[in-house]
């Protein structure tokens, strides 16, 4: 096991060299110029070409991506070339809203998710499933972005119950922490809800025909045994492997949600920097969130050993 | 009262006493909170000639002129200033007292220093730059500027609000290069700039300046005395206009600088919200030709589409049906100040001649080619011109080559000199502040084949009515000029003015003092818990 960990551990490392080669060529052939954003409509070409030397983005892709690659390997992810701050300042400024966000959305959409899809497995074909098969495409079918301005319109601007928008840093204390969170969470967690509970559906489903189930029942086991002790244990492989898959889809619908939602998050910081061409700072955050997303699933392919005891590495 | 505000206030009167939510209340009433109309990314307002570093920056610097609502520009940091007979020596005294925020007195010094960094980015300050003789500092509150040749527009360069002003900086820090950013925010401005609370993207923080000396004079616009009757300010970033028409109605902002002309009509339903117009100066929508390259390196296709555009259409499109907030404009100068002229502009008026710029498009030569047409899908304004210009085309029987791409890509890509086939371009769009047009120094006009904003427009007559502004001696010798100007410019069709339009600003009523300009003036600006 401990050699599994390392050799997964030690595999980041050529997956994050391959991230960065791509992220890096990638911007270096995407069209736009930070210098000629910075340099505005009264500049002339000659100003233009000094601001982008001044930045130094008039070398050699080589050149730059070496240097970088040699900051990277030192810890240091650059500066950002309009706030002239270090990238990871800016990245650690910006990370605890991020991850609050999607921490906040990982409890609320699991303890929702995996009862409704127990429930759905167990009612199935009824209308309790039909109900809860459609709250789950509607879910998926409704943009992040829609669900927040209504969920802003009626709980913030109507019954004025929670803020529109903003982020409390948990140190202020955990209700305004958390009260800046609830809107954000429930917009952001209905995609993520509509995914587990059709993985666990589809999971429990499956379990429930398997004969030891049967053997349970007639064992005098009751119902909430037999879904949630002996079934659903059984089912948590794939809807494990579906909550860390679904962290990606956590961190694609952060960009959205802390625009709706005003909070200076990572995914706003992504946005505004792929806006202006601020490549050091795209670079830090995509290699940020790739690092997340390998760690994720590292510690999902661990927890397979914990659920299924026959799984060995 | 509602759940939320008897939870809040149940808890604090448990856990607080009454007290609390009084000091509260004081607190909140010292903190204004304006939604600026772009993040303040950055804050080198010479290096980052965008408006939001102007806006900031006037906070924090000061300047030696500053232009008043009535668009003159009156004595600010200068105390006195003595041009000689012969207009070749200007000499210029300091207010006495001026200090920087961090203490330092404001020198001499420091004002060439800045002027000499501000001159390498700002086209007026080259301008006195290729005629100086020296620029000195004769003690602490003096300096002269010694030219080679008059400069008669002395005093509005220095004042002038177009990006980049002329804000004074401490010697030490104006030395940085024009084209490398400062790394301290120390000016002598009303408000300190507090970099530690600073999160780019999302929230930039001012502080009153204790040591601030305001003139006697009632502000106006970036003159007069510049009393912030707040303690601080927040400025808020919300990429998102909706977002941001909420958190006003919500009472969690107090301030918003540039509302989307679609949120008008709820915010006016709000009651404890203020809407009004922002700035009388307005906006222009501007849409550029590349003219170096066909069809619209002949004048006559250019004229096509003047001929044929409605420019009503452009300014439906964004702003809406309310007639009040928009006008066509037959010229280049922002109307309803002293240079606006029409002379020339007959070919925007009247029906629009279809037909007839269709004939006049096959006398130029227009061969079928695909006409590359840029807007930048993030701007609400560009994306929605650039739709009206692709409709205009088709119905000219121009093949539309539509690139809707962000901001970003097209300002990189209207900078390539290369054939449109080839990663160049034929059109794109872009808006411009009134307070930009009111007199021939902006780029766009520039007509001398290396500006690359208007598609390296080339055109001798245009160029020799500019040099005779900048040289006129009086008011009647300008408006002669402007108007040989405007004729020259539409007969060249330099780019095309798709009109001028006014947005609104809304504040929570619990503010006062909001004045209409061309940047969200806080000076003068008060506000009640």
């Amino acid at each position: 096991m401990l050699n599994y960990v390392i050799r997964r551990i030690l595999a980041t490392i050529p997956v994050m060299a391959v991230v960065a080669l791509f992220v890096f060529s990638l911007l270096y052939i995407a069209p736009g110029d930070p210098a000629a954003v910075i340099a505005g409509d009264q500049a002339t070409p000659a100003d233009v070409e000094r601001i982008r030397a001044s930045l130094g983005l008039d070398r050699p892709f080589l050149i730059r991506f070496g240097e970088w690659v040699w900051q990277i390997l030192h810890a240091d992810l650059g500066t950002s070339i309009f706030t002239n701050l270090p990238v990871a300042a800016m990245i650690a400024q910006r990370i605890e809203p991020t991850l609050s966000l999607m921490a906040v959305t990982l409890v609320f959409a699991v303890s929702i998710a995996v009862p409704i899809g127990v429930v759905a497995a167990w009612r199935a074909d009824t209308i309790i499933d039909r109900a809860i098969m459609a709250f789950a495409v509607l879910g998926f079918s409704v943009p992040v972005f829609v669900i927040g301005y209504l969920l802003a319109y009626v709980f913030a601007l109507q019954l004025d119950w929670l803020p529109v928008q903003g982020y409390t840093p948990l140190s202020e204390g955990l209700e305004p922490w958390i009260e800046n969170l609830i809107l954000p969470a429930l917009a952001l967690g209905c995609v993520y809800i509509a995914l587990i509970a059709r993985t666990t559906r589809a999971a429990m489903l499956e379990v429930l025909q398997q004969d030891y189930i049967r053997t349970a029942r007639a064992k005098g086991i009751g119902q909430p045994g037999i879904l949630f002790v002996h079934a659903l244990k059984n089912a948590a492989v794939p809807i494990v492997t579906v909550i860390g898959i679904g962290i990606a889809l956590l961190i694609g619908g952060a960009v959205v949600t802390e625009t709706v939602f005003a909070i200076p998050g990572v995914g706003r910081l992504t946005v505004d920097a792929i806006l202006r061409r601020d490549y050091p700072v795209i670079q830090g955050v995509v290699l940020l969130f790739s690092f997340i997303y390998v760690v994720v699933n590292l510690l999902i392919d661990l927890l397979y050993t914990v659920l299924d005891p026959r799984i060995r590495y | 009262m509602d759940r939320r505000n008897f939870l809040k206030t149940a808890a604090g009167t448990v856990a607080a006493g009454l007290a609390t939510p009084a000091i509260s209340q004081r607190v909140a009433a010292r903190t204004l909170r304006l939604v600026p109309h772009a993040d303040v990314s950055n804050l080198d307002p010479i290096w980052n000639v965008a408006y939001i570093a102007r806006n900031a920056g006037a906070l924090v610097w000061d300047m030696l002129y500053g232009i008043d609502s009535r668009l003159q520009p009156q004595r600010q940091m200068v105390e006195s200033e003595e041009v000689s007979a012969d207009g070749l020596t200007w000499t210029f005294r300091l207010r006495p007292g001026l200090r920087f925020h961090d203490g330092e007195p404001v020198r001499a010094l420091d004002v060439v220093a800045s002027i000499n960094r501000w001159a390498v980015r700002q086209p007026m300050g080259q301008m006195i730059k290729a005629r100086e003789n020296e620029l000195v500092a004769l003690d602490d509150r003096t300096f002269r500027w010694s030219l080679k040749k008059p400069y008669p527009k002395m005093l509005l360069a220095l004042g002038r609000a177009g990006t980049p002003c002329c804000f004074i900086m401490p010697a030490r820090i104006a030395a940085t290069d024009a084209f490398r950013q400062i790394s301290e925010q120390v000016g002598s401005g009303p408000m300190r700039f507090v970099k530690d609370e600073w999160v780019p993207g999302a929230r930039a923080v001012f502080e009153k300046f204790a040591g601030y000396v305001p003139r006697p004079e009632p502000p106006s616009w970036f003159a007069g005395g510049k009393r912030m009757l707040v303690d601080r300010m927040e400025w808020v970033t919300m990429p998102d206009p909706a977002t941001a028409a909420a958190a006003l109605q919500s009472g969690e902002v107090d301030w918003w600088e540039l509302t989307l002309p679609d949120l008008v009509p709820t915010l006016r339903k709000n009651r404890n919200v203020a809407v009004d117009i922002s700035d009388p100066l307005g906006w222009f929508g501007f849409l550029l030709f590349n003219h170096r390259f066909p069809p619209f390196d002949d004048v006559r296709a250019r004229r096509a589409l003047l001929m044929a555009m409605s420019q009503q259409d452009y300014m439906q499109a964004f702003v809406g049906d309310d007639d009040k907030l928009w006008k066509p404009v037959p010229g280049f100068f922002t109307p309803d100040t002293p240079l606006y002229t029409e002379e020339g502009g007959e070919i925007f008026k009247g029906p629009r001649r279809l037909d007839a710029a269709k004939r006049l498009l096959a006398e130029s030569g227009y061969a079928g080619q695909p006409v590359t047409c840029m807007a930048a899908q993030d701007m609400a304004h560009h994306k929605s011109w650039g739709d009206v210009t692709a409709d205009l085309l088709k119905r000219l029987d121009i093949k539309v080559d539509f690139v809707a791409a962000d901001w970003g890509t097209v300002v990189a890509r209207r900078a390539q000199k290369a054939p449109p086939r080839q990663g160049g371009w034929h059109i794109y769009h872009t808006s411009f502040a009134g307070a930009d047009c009111l007199d021939p120094t902006n780029a766009f006009l520039r007509a001398n084949g290396n500006v690359q904003v208007n598609g390296w427009a080339d055109s001798p007559q245009v160029e020799a009515e500019i040099s005779a502004w900048y040289e006129a001696k009086d008011r009647d010798e300008e408006k002669a000029a402007v108007r040989r100007l405007n004729k020259a410019a539409i007969d060249n069709v330099v780019y095309a003015p798709l009109g001028f339009y006014l947005r609104h600003q809304a504040w929570h009523k619990n503010i006062a003092g909001v004045v209409q300009g061309p940047l969200p003036f806080c000076w003068g600006v008060s506000k009640t818990a």
